[in-house]
């Protein structure tokens, strides 16, 4: 419930699907079968049914009989779920039951479980996500069993719905605001001062992570963090000639993607940045104080004012001069 | 209707009485032996065909000079015109298209279209444009911005200090900071009745503007605008194959970039000092590429799932070198920089029984850089003249191993744990090796009706081999420090979040986080760092038709650093403090006037600030550094019939930075030409007025 409560009152391309939580609202169960069984007796009749497979006598027709009255049912034939000239759609196959499991009895009077999907569900995600993965198996959701979102028991249909002509979870006006109803500290990251332009769309969650899991580290879509950073900067890629080792190593050394009170995104400002790694005898190694009240001010010298050290240490991300050692030209 | 057997169905139905509940209610466990697929005709699935979805055009109206706020409005035009779309066509035999087109016009807009026939073969054509604005203030002298080659004015005086320059000031032009990237891409997808299916994407991103860099001489500097022209061509293609529980592909990704712009010179705005130097050039960044072939592979069998990837790949450069001004020879005329990447990942997930399962992956990378190295003689930018240096070219393996196992102690019980293990093995380093061990638990609650809560705790150490001074890299370095992202260090984190639902109506979040790293034997260099946050999340349904959602969060990030000014142990510390707020809400009111009036309120409030301490002996700060924004979007949607919609928006930004180190004149510091104050304090606003049509 409470994912779908956080989805219906931010997103109002949801408003249609509140309508219809709050329409039901009356009873207080998802589905009629849920007033008279536990969670696990469903479980359990759902297991039995799937195993003896007594599916209906003419597929989908069986199940319309009493569904097609419902809107929400029958926009299933507006998506690619309910075409049925394709022989890779749930249509051309098992229909109806593809999804919901074997009729059985539940003809007679609705009380037999189905498998039900959503937040509303009491069905375990795993199992209701078995349903899905049974055909989605393929390089985006190939590491979904080890990904976040399966580990913190995240239900497909409670982002997805496949009744539907467009899925509203695929826009890219309201993504923002869907992966930042749980994840709120991204969400205060990409308030900050400076941060990937997430916060007007521009870019969104998704364009560097794979919200079902990915071979790599946080869900990367790009192999490691640099990769990931080389797909939309890839003048940082080089190899050149003279490397800034952490730089090399990983972009999340001095930045976070995600926002920062810094400008640029780094964790922390020129010159302490650069001197939590070179201390070396002479500027580099030097206190400097900023405003003393003593004649001395954080803008009147090349130390601390303007870029700081990268007034003259402008390459930071490497150099390809043939003098560029020091990252200065 | 013709009648066509799902693939996996029929995998399945030459396997029947497999049927196995543990991998759940897959169709390729299915027990379809009773199915009477020819009774299956499916009368009533009412597929429409022909065209449905709507269309959009808006037009907004923003009169505001300071170029940032078009961060926020998506626009720098003072008329800003934009289209939506969102059409589906269904055609006979699984022939469809879409087109999908959000906010196309505006900095942000993306287009994606895709024809093609379900399950065979999908066209793809899609466009997408990114825009970020800093600044249409900033001043500079130099001519040519936007190129390659930076002039300073004809009756330009040079000076050892820029408040000597007399000619600086009637010389400087304002200019824009921003850059722009327009990306469109054209793939193609075929897939078989049978297993496999094939890919190919191209895409072609421009990025142009122009972004801040310096130019020095000696201890002088200058700030100088760097051209950015970028073009990058990706290519990915694969093939593709399927049965009903396994998976692989093999794939490549290809990346070219070009530079239209191999070099940036600049005109010395002070009097020329060693090596009388009165024009520099900086190497911009060159060209390059990136070829990576990847095999993955996917198999799940009996609530197992495993999964695999190998990847080989070159990132390489020959751009042709800067010697402008350089005045040595050579080794070479380009460095042929290459570098191999090699990947191996492997994962696996599998249930045990009902409440127990285990997971476990390793992972390995290799950065080899085959760079030659060579003998590089350093320009005289100090007094030491010629000096030689030799490249290092970086190489680094990385080992990862996960274990970790989830039990679920009831229905609204979990308890999770696991041990992650990191081995990074560097050449040309002070440390060659570090390991990092980690372990974890989380435990989460949701048996009560109301409450759905968790808490999460973690301990990180970091050591490694012996951190010494590489005669490559940290000869010069003080012996006590302890570059942060080599150091020893433990890392603690626990966080918790609850979720209570008192009201069907009514949610509160609310989450908690403190992480803690201690760099355990770092006298000099970062020494410390504390992340602590909370944030709450209140959403309320007044009723059926108004809704509230408001948060607030807040973090602190606590830093501290030890240097010495006498190349011995600590004499300064720095504290920095870096905080942030966040306050919000969201107010919708639907189904005013007849069901034909929608109005929403969304406002944001974040604060910024960072605050910077040093002591030695005296203490100083940093000064201000600081930015507070407002949003404010009021919008109201009014269905004028049932197919026209009109929506009016007003946004309001309300933006105010500084930066004291940056709040300068271009002639403040002596020995830097600042491009002057980069702050901002605007109140922007902006109408855009738009109408959907409904197909």
């Amino acid at each position: 419930m409470k994912i779908k409560m956080k989805l219906n009152s931010i997103i109002p391309t949801f408003v249609a699907m509140v309508l219809l939580s709050v329409g039901m609202s009356h009873s207080a169960y998802a589905s009629k079968w849920d007033a008279k069984m536990t969670p696990d007796e469903v479980e359990a009749v759902l297991d039995k049914k799937f195993e003896e497979g007594s599916y209906s006598p003419k597929g989908a027709d069986s199940c319309l009989m009493c569904h097609k009255r419902s809107e929400k049912v029958m926009d299933l034939f507006k998506g690619v779920h309910g075409a049925i000239e394709s022989s890779k759609s749930p249509m051309a196959g098992l229909q109806c039951e593809a999804c919901h499991g074997p009729m059985g009895k539940h003809n007679r009077g609705g009380n037999e479980p189905m498998i039900a999907f959503g937040p509303n569900s009491t069905l375990a995600p795993e199992k209701q996500n078995s349903v899905c993965m049974g055909c989605h198996l393929d390089d985006e959701r190939m590491s979904w069993n080890t990904s976040h979102h399966d580990n913190a028991d995240v239900a497909c249909a409670s982002c997805h719905s496949v009744h539907t002509a467009n899925d509203p979870i695929l826009s890219k006006k309201t993504e923002m605001e869907v992966c930042t109803s749980c994840h709120t500290k991204q969400k205060t990251d990409m308030n900050k001062r400076s941060s990937h332009p997430m916060k007007w769309n521009q870019m969104t969650c998704s364009d560097c992570h794979n919200p079902h899991g990915s071979m790599a580290d946080s869900d990367l879509v790009k192999p490691s963090v640099n990769e990931t950073c080389y797909s939309c900067h890839a003048e940082k890629r080089g190899p050149k000639l003279w490397e800034h080792a952490p730089v090399t190593e990983n972009c999340v050394t001095c930045h976070n993607p995600h926002g920062s009170v810094n400008e640029g995104m780094l964790k922390t400002r020129a010159p302490q940045l650069c001197q939590q790694c070179h201390a070396s005898d002479g500027h580099a190694s030097n206190a400097y104080l900023g405003n003393t009240g003593m004649g001395s001010n954080v803008g009147d010298n090349a130390f601390t004012g303007g870029r700081s050290c990268l007034n003259c240490h402008s390459q930071v991300h490497g150099s390809n001069h043939p003098s560029g050692k020091l990252l200065q030209r | 209707m013709k009648f066509k057997l799902n693939i996996i169905t029929l995998a399945l139905v030459a396997n029947a009485g497999f049927a196995m509940a543990a991998d759940g209610y897959g169709v390729g466990s299915a027990n379809v032996d009773k199915v009477k697929f020819d009774k299956w005709v499916c009368k009533g699935c009412a597929v429409e065909t022909g065209v449905t979805g709507s269309v959009g055009v808006g037009v907004g109206y923003n009169s505001e000079d300071d170029i940032h706020s078009a961060n926020a409005f998506g626009s720098d035009n003072e008329f800003a015109p934009k289209l939506d779309a969102d059409v589906n066509y269904i055609g006979e035999s699984g022939y469809r298209a879409k087109v999908e087109a959000t906010d196309l016009g505006l900095d942000n807009g993306r287009l994606d279209v895709n024809v093609g026939k379900l399950g065979q073969y999908n066209l793809n054509l899609n466009y997408r444009s990114i825009a970020t604005y800093d600044s249409n203030s900033v001043v500079s002298p130099y001519q040519g911005i936007g190129g390659s080659d930076l002039t300073l004015p004809d009756n330009w005086q040079t000076a050892g200090s820029t408040d000597g320059m007399t000619e600086l000031y009637s010389s400087l032009n304002p200019f824009e900071l921003s850059l722009k990237r327009e990306r469109a891409g054209l793939g193609f997808e075929y897939q078989t009745e049978s297993l496999f299916t094939t890919y190919v994407n191209y895409l072609r991103e421009e990025k142009t503007g122009t972004k801040t860099a310096s130019g020095s001489f000696f201890n002088q500097s200058m700030m100088i605008a760097e051209p950015v022209d970028y073009t990058t061509d990706s290519i990915n293609a694969g093939i593709k194959f399927s049965g009903s529980n396994w998976f692989t592909s093999l794939n490549y990704d290809g990346s070219i970039f070009k530079n239209d712009n191999a070099q940036l010179g600049y005109d010395n705005a002070f009097n020329p000092t060693f090596g009388a130097q009165t024009r520099g050039y900086m190497a911009l960044d060159p060209d390059n590429e990136s070829h990576i072939v990847s095999l993955l592979g996917q198999y799940t069998e009996n609530g197992t799932a495993a999964s695999a990837r190998l990847m080989f790949g070159q990132m390489s450069q020959d751009q042709d070198l800067v010697t402008s001004g350089y005045g040595y020879s050579v080794p070479t005329e380009s460095v042929d920089a290459k570098v191999d990447l090699t990947g191996m990942t492997l994962k696996a997930a599998s249930r045990v029984n009902r409440s127990v399962r285990v997971s476990g992956s390793y992972d390995y990378s290799d950065r080899e850089n085959n760079t030659n190295i060579e003998e590089w003689t350093q320009i005289s930018i100090n007094d030491v003249n010629g000096q030689v240096a030799y490249n290092t070219p970086y190489d680094q393996t990385t080992h990862r191993a996960k274990i970790a196992a989830d039990y679920r102690i009831n229905r609204g019980m979990k308890l999770d744990g696991g041990v992650d293990y990191k081995r990074d093995e560097r050449s040309y380093s002070e440390r060659e090796v570090t390991e990092e061990s980690t372990v974890w638990a989380r435990y989460r609650l949701n048996s009560f009706d109301n409450w759905d809560m968790w808490v999460k705790g973690s301990f990180g150490n970091r050591d490694g081999s012996d951190y010494q001074a590489s005669e490559w890299t940290s000869s010069e370095n003080n012996d006590l420090l302890r570059k942060y992202y080599l150091a020893d260090r433990d890392r603690t984190m626990v966080e918790a979040r609850v979720s209570y639902t008192p009201l069907e109506a009514l949610t509160v979040d609310l989450g908690l986080r403190y992480a803690l790293d201690d760099y355990t034997d770092t006298e000099i260099g970062l020494t410390e760092s504390k992340d602590s946050s909370y944030d709450i999340n209140f959403n309320y349904m007044f009723n059926k038709d108004v809704m509230l959602n408001a948060f607030y969060n807040y973090q602190v990030i606590e830093s501290q650093q030890s240097g010495s000014s006498t190349f011995s142990g600590p004499t300064w510390q720095a504290d920095i403090e870096d905080t942030v707020d966040v306050v919000g809400a969201n107010l919708s009111y639907n189904n005013l006037m007849d069901s034909r009036l929608r109005l929403g309120l969304d406002y944001t409030y974040s604060e910024s600030d960072s605050n910077t301490q040093v002591r030695q002996g005296i203490t100083g700060d940093y000064g201000d550094y600081f930015a507070k924004v407002h949003n404010i979007n009021l919008y109201g949607q009014y269905q004028a019939t049932e197919k026209m919609a009109f929506r009016l928006d007003y946004k309001i930004e309300k933006y105010l930075d500084n930066d004291a180190a940056n709040d300068i004149a271009p002639d403040d510091i002596w020995n830097v030409m600042s491009f002057g104050s980069n702050s901002h304090d605007y109140t922007a606003h902006m109408v855009m007025l738009s109408v959907n049509y409904k197909l």
